[in-house]
């Protein structure tokens, strides 16, 4: 589903958590302040104008119908009413205007936000939520956000405010009539909650009800072949059909009383402004003798009348937008939760405090626990020379890929020092080759250039002959100009890691740490693979691998055993 | 917008819930105009006869009309939206009901070759979008445009009765203008934006795949702000472009409103004229500039509606291009087998679509009751082989005969359904007592028997989950329960330890007697008992 799981005020929710998310999307509120003001401005001036263009509309009526003036005479008020008539159109426009600015701004500061997070967190950690998850916070989450901030915020302030600035004209008019109007809306918040529970309820069933049906028919197009290959995808269509209408039913109990409370709304207003007619009609024809209804004209009665619906319309407008609160709530949660998420990268930074040999590798008593109980590396000491090739080994879950994080400063020590020529890690640049190789979309100079953005052309190309890339590269014809993968010409796994490994060749990095190099790949790419390391090696390159190939034992000139939390030379 | 049609066609096969949905819609919508345009006549007409008794002059007004009226507009206005939004809403999920069968005949129909590259997550969840915004083309977009245009040309009616034909056409002339604002102004201003939006951001998706995937890398390089910074941008393209779109709804929406406003104004003032020379009455007078701002209601749900639309025709576009049916090849009269031969294959190529071809003169002859083991290393082709015995994927050339099959595809297929639901679909007939003597033979029986649904354990992300080599005997318990004459199985033993596997594979020689058996593998030890072995080399 690209929409975000919606559960505002859902049994899952804690209250604590409701409260979290409210903060947060307040705080957001305020990075944003300039543009939701505007907003509520823009629609402040919208309601003014309609009040001036219900005034206008029925002071001419009075004078043209009771006074009887000739119509020449009315053009200036006819005049003032299109002019409020077109403040009005203004107000509505640079309001939707405003709100689309506020949206933008917001979607923009929760997205830099979530990447701070990401950086803070580092790349092994991140590593634990798929990128696709990752993706879907970053996008529809955020992009859920965008209704609350351009309709439902402003909504809920103008839903105030205008009514409010009706409710005193109608006092000013005629008391009584006002206290009509307050009576069938006793409390503006009591029929705003009513509002809410019913929407809140409504979104919520409706929104299972599609994601369940969608789950259930995207299972079914997912074995399309399987259903195919049985013979069976008559009776699956079936089915589709009969448990969507199960569902619909199930549902339509549920949204009958759920489109009570918004009846509600509907029926007050529309009492309100029979029983405010009559009583108008009456009073005006002085059947009313207690009241201000004497003092009632055309003038008051008509406008009155006209104002009636205006009094209700922000808090419709509002209903209609209760979804969007609803839906920014649901993905404000997540967003939260991966906000929240303790990183514990910050520290690398602060620690810089340089010193050691620029000409070593130096970790002094270092340890590492994931968990409390779980020991990965203890109490660890180890010097290595610039130049060196060491490669890590030894059993799987040992350690060796916790030692490559520690120098790559992709995680930060729980006690002890490490020093790369004297600097921080996680300080400086450097190579880093990952199990799964990295392209992104667009050419191989693109791909290339990502991590060196000046490098010259001939520099890219002979860095991708290096990695013996060269036949792939000549087959293609715009050279590292054509599309990495074109339209059947994807890369496979192993001409993907020696991408990333050009990369490298291209950066002429000092420290190259490489996990694992070449597992799993075939065997043409592990010969360009060793031979590309070979060729950083003879560079004078520092390379550091994890590895159980015995080729790549061969090419270090050290060999260190990772196991059981210690690391010696084997 | 011809993309739109097949899904029109369909959500028209209602034609009789459509018609009372809008009906209802129209009588709210009605009930509203009539509440404010009674009121404001009566108020008149009560404010005239007011000043005429109060200046002692006997007059009468009949109090128990525009009194009824006003109360019945009242209650009528609340009955009718409270019943329109539960039929149409009823509506909406009946016909998504019919688009997602519809949709989903049409997908088993199209080629499967086509399926193949559209099966990711990212297209499902694709597909789900597409589809929901089909479903509500009816209570967003076409009811609402219709009743606005009817109750447009009921107002110009009435403007052409109370006043004269002149007014009618002039207030008509701004209503026309007014909907053309709303609808098709919006749609001609917003579609590239809408129609572009969904594909936006899917490039800004694959782009944050990529950034997430590449940050390891890219930390170590020292580029993520870099690389972050230019994602920041592409995101804020996609959404400025968005807010470009929303604020031309939002502009549209007020123009539309302003027009109708006009019009009220020129009625008023029309009406003033016609009033002075005494050929309308007061309280009508009042009656039709007041229903026209009713009319803004009606236009308000429009511009939001037609901004989407270019987005809906991409939907639709989308669909239609996924579940196109491609051309089959002409049916050919099925040469017929040569006695007790199960499969024929004559000089055929195997070949998928853009890519060279993975055989060639590739000849096969399987006689009844045989079982043939086929070795190949990952990669040599098997499993297409396997789709061009089971018929999944044309053969490029040559003469391919085979019997009726029944097909293990390496990937375990399970659906998110019942037990017996998923063998089922392998034998539709099958009693309860021979499912169980099934998983009885596959080692699952016992597995089911804890369960306290047993077989209608729910299978499948929402209910128990299995074990990979529990699903895939599952999936062979499922093929072994089809009578076909003919078994492929492709990798049967996936995720089975080699002890369970022993044992399964000596149960299926007694479950397969007599029957034609193809398994194809990548070593031996991964094949059932065969009478025969071809090593593919790919």
């Amino acid at each position: 589903m690209a929409e975000p799981r919606a559960r505002g005020g859902g049994e899952n929710t804690s209250a604590t958590d409701q409260r979290a998310v409210k903060g947060w999307l307040g705080n957001l509120a305020r990075g944003s302040q300039l543009w939701i003001r505007s907003t509520v401005a823009a629609g402040t001036v919208a309601g003014i104008a309609t009040i001036i263009q219900m005034v206008l509309l029925a002071r001419i009526i009075h004078l043209g119908v009771i006074d009887e003036v000739p119509v020449a005479d009315l053009t200036p008020l006819f005049l003032g009413l299109i002019l409020a008539m077109v403040v009005r159109a203004l107000g509505q426009g640079f309001q939707t205007r405003f709100a689309a600015r506020c949206s933008e701004q917001v979607r923009r500061d929760a997205r830099r936000q979530l990447h701070k997070h990401w950086q803070a967190t580092g790349p092994v950690e991140l590593g634990q939520s798929s990128a696709g998850t990752l993706a879907r916070e970053w996008i529809d989450h955020v992009e859920a956000l965008h209704g609350y901030f351009a309709r439902f915020l402003p909504q809920m302030t103008l839903s105030m405010i205008v009514p409010l600035l009706i409710l005193a004209l109608l006092f000013w008019l005629d008391w009584l009539a006002g206290i009509f109007l307050l009576l069938s809306a006793p409390l503006i918040p009591l029929f705003m909650a009513l509002v809410g529970m019913g929407a809140e309820k409504l979104n919520q069933q409706h929104f299972e009800t599609i994601s369940r049906l969608s789950g259930q028919f995207l299972d079914k197009v997912r074995g399309l072949t399987t259903l195919q290959l049985f013979g069976q995808t008559a009776g699956a269509a079936e089915l589709i059909r009969k448990r969507s209408d199960h569902y619909r039913r199930v549902t339509m109990k549920t949204l009958r009383m759920a489109f009570l409370s918004s009846a509600v709304l509907e029926f007050f207003a529309s009492v309100a402004i029979a029983v405010i007619a009559i009583y108008i009609g009456f009073g005006l024809l002085g059947y009313i003798t207690y009241g201000p209804s004497e003092d009632l004209t055309l003038f008051s009665g008509l406008l009155i009348l006209l104002l009636a619906p205006e009094f209700f319309q922000p808090l419709r407008t509002l209903s209609q937008h209760y979804h969007d609160r609803a839906a920014a709530m649901g993905a404000g949660t997540e967003i939260l939760e991966r906000l929240e998420t303790p990183v514990n990268l910050e520290s690398t930074t602060e620690m810089a405090s340089v010193e050691g040999s620029q000409e070593r590798i130096e970790l002094r008593s270092v340890s590492k626990n994931f968990r409390s109980d779980q020991l990965v590396l203890r109490d660890l000491t180890l010097t290595i020379r610039k130049g060196d090739v060491i490669a890590l080994t030894g059993p799987s879950g040992g350690g060796k890929s916790t030692l490559l994080h520690l120098l790559a400063g992709f995680l930060a020590p729980d006690a002890g020092e490490i020093h790369l020529f004297g600097e921080a890690p996680g300080t400086f640049r450097f190579g880093w080759l990952g199990q799964k190789g990295f392209l992104v979309h667009g050419t191989w100079a693109d791909n290339l250039r990502l991590t060196t953005p000046d490098a010259s052309d001939i520099a890219i190309e002979t860095a991708l002959r290096n990695v013996g890339l060269g036949s792939v590269l000549d087959s293609r014809k715009q050279g590292i100009y054509s599309p990495v993968s074109e339209e059947g010409q994807g890369l496979s796994g192993g001409q993907a890691r020696r991408l990333s490994l050009a990369r490298i060749f291209l950066a002429d990095y000092d420290l190259i740490l490489l996990d694992e190099p070449t597992a799993g790949l075939d065997s043409d790419s592990e010969v360009f693979v060793l031979e590309a390391l070979r060729k950083l090696a003879v560079a004078g390159k520092t390379l550091i691998f994890s590895t159980h190939h015995q080729a790549l034992l061969t090419l270090a000139n050290r060999v260190l055993l990772v196991s059981g939390g210690e690391v010696r030379d084997a | 917008m011809r993309d739109l049609k097949p899904w029109l066609d369909l959500i028209f096969r209602r034609p009789g819930r459509l018609v009372v949905g809008g009906v209802l819609i129209l009588a709210t919508l009605l009930s509203g105009i009539g509440l404010l345009a009674v009121s404001g006549w009566f108020i008149t007409e009560t404010a005239l006869v007011g000043l005429l008794l109060a200046a002692g002059v006997a007059a009468t007004i009949n109090l128990y009309v525009p009194g009824g009226a006003i109360r019945f507009f009242a209650v009528s206005r609340t009955v009718f939206r409270y019943l329109e939004r539960v039929y149409n809403h009823d509506t909406v999920l009946r016909l998504l009901t019919d688009i997602r069968v519809a949709l989903f005949q049409r997908l088993s129909r199209a080629s499967r070759v086509r399926r193949g590259e559209l099966s990711g997550a990212q297209w499902l969840s694709r597909l789900t979008s597409d589809v929901d915004s089909l479903d509500t083309l009816y209570l967003r977009l076409i009811a609402p445009t219709a009743l606005a245009s009817l109750v447009t040309l009921l107002v110009v009616i009435l403007a052409a009765v109370l006043f004269d034909i002149g007014t009618a056409l002039l207030v008509g002339l701004l209503l026309v203008i007014a909907l053309v604002i709303a609808t098709v102004g919006v749609y001609l201003r917003t579609w590239r934006l809408a129609a572009r939006q969904s594909d936006r951001q899917e490039e800004l998706r694959t782009a944050v795949i990529e950034h997430i995937e590449g940050f390891s890398e890219l930390t170590a390089a020292g580029r993520t702000g870099k690389h972050a910074a230019w994602l920041m941008r592409q995101a804020h393209h996609v959404t400025s472009e968005q807010a470009k779109a929303d604020t031309r709804v939002g502009w549209h929406l007020a123009g539309s409103h302003l027009f109708v406003n006009l019009s009220a104004v020129l009625a008023l003032w029309a009406g003033f004229v016609l009033f002075q020379s005494g050929s309308v009455s007061g309280p009508v007078l009042v009656l039709l500039p007041i229903a026209l701002l009713g009319l803004a209601e009606v236009y308000a749900m429009l511009p939001d509606a037609f901004g989407k639309l270019g987005a809906t025709v991409a939907s639709a576009a989308r669909l239609n291009r996924d579940c196109r049916d491609e051309e089959k090849p002409a049916a050919t009269a099925a040469p017929e087998l040569p006695p007790k031969t199960a499969v024929l294959a004559e000089n055929i190529a195997v070949k998928h679509d853009g890519y060279a071809p993975l055989f060639t003169r590739f000849n096969l002859e399987i006689e009844d009751g045989d079982r043939i083991g086929i070795l190949g290393h990952s990669g040599s082709g098997k499993s297409s082989l396997a789709d061009v015995l089971a018929g999944l994927l044309p053969t490029a050339q040559g003469r391919l005969v085979c019997k009726d099959c029944v097909y293990l595809t390496q990937k375990t297929v399970l659906f998110e359904d019942t037990l017996r639901a998923n063998l089922l679909l392998g034998s539709p007939e099958a009693s309860d007592t021979e499912l169980w003597s099934m998983l009885e033979q596959m080692e699952l029986a016992e597995r089911f028997a804890m369960e306290p649904d047993q077989l209608d354990t729910w299978l499948g992300s929402a209910g128990s989950r299995l074990s990979g080599g529990e699903a895939r005997r599952v999936a062979l318990a499922r093929v072994l329960l089809n009578p076909a004459p003919l078994v492929i199985l492709d990798e049967p033993f996936t995720g089975l330890d080699a002890e369970t596997r022993t044992r399964v594979s000596k149960r299926m020689e007694t479950l397969l007697e007599g029957r034609t058996v193809v398994s194809l593998a990548h070593g031996p030890d991964a094949l059932p008992g065969t009478d025969r072995v071809i090593y593919l080399s790919g």
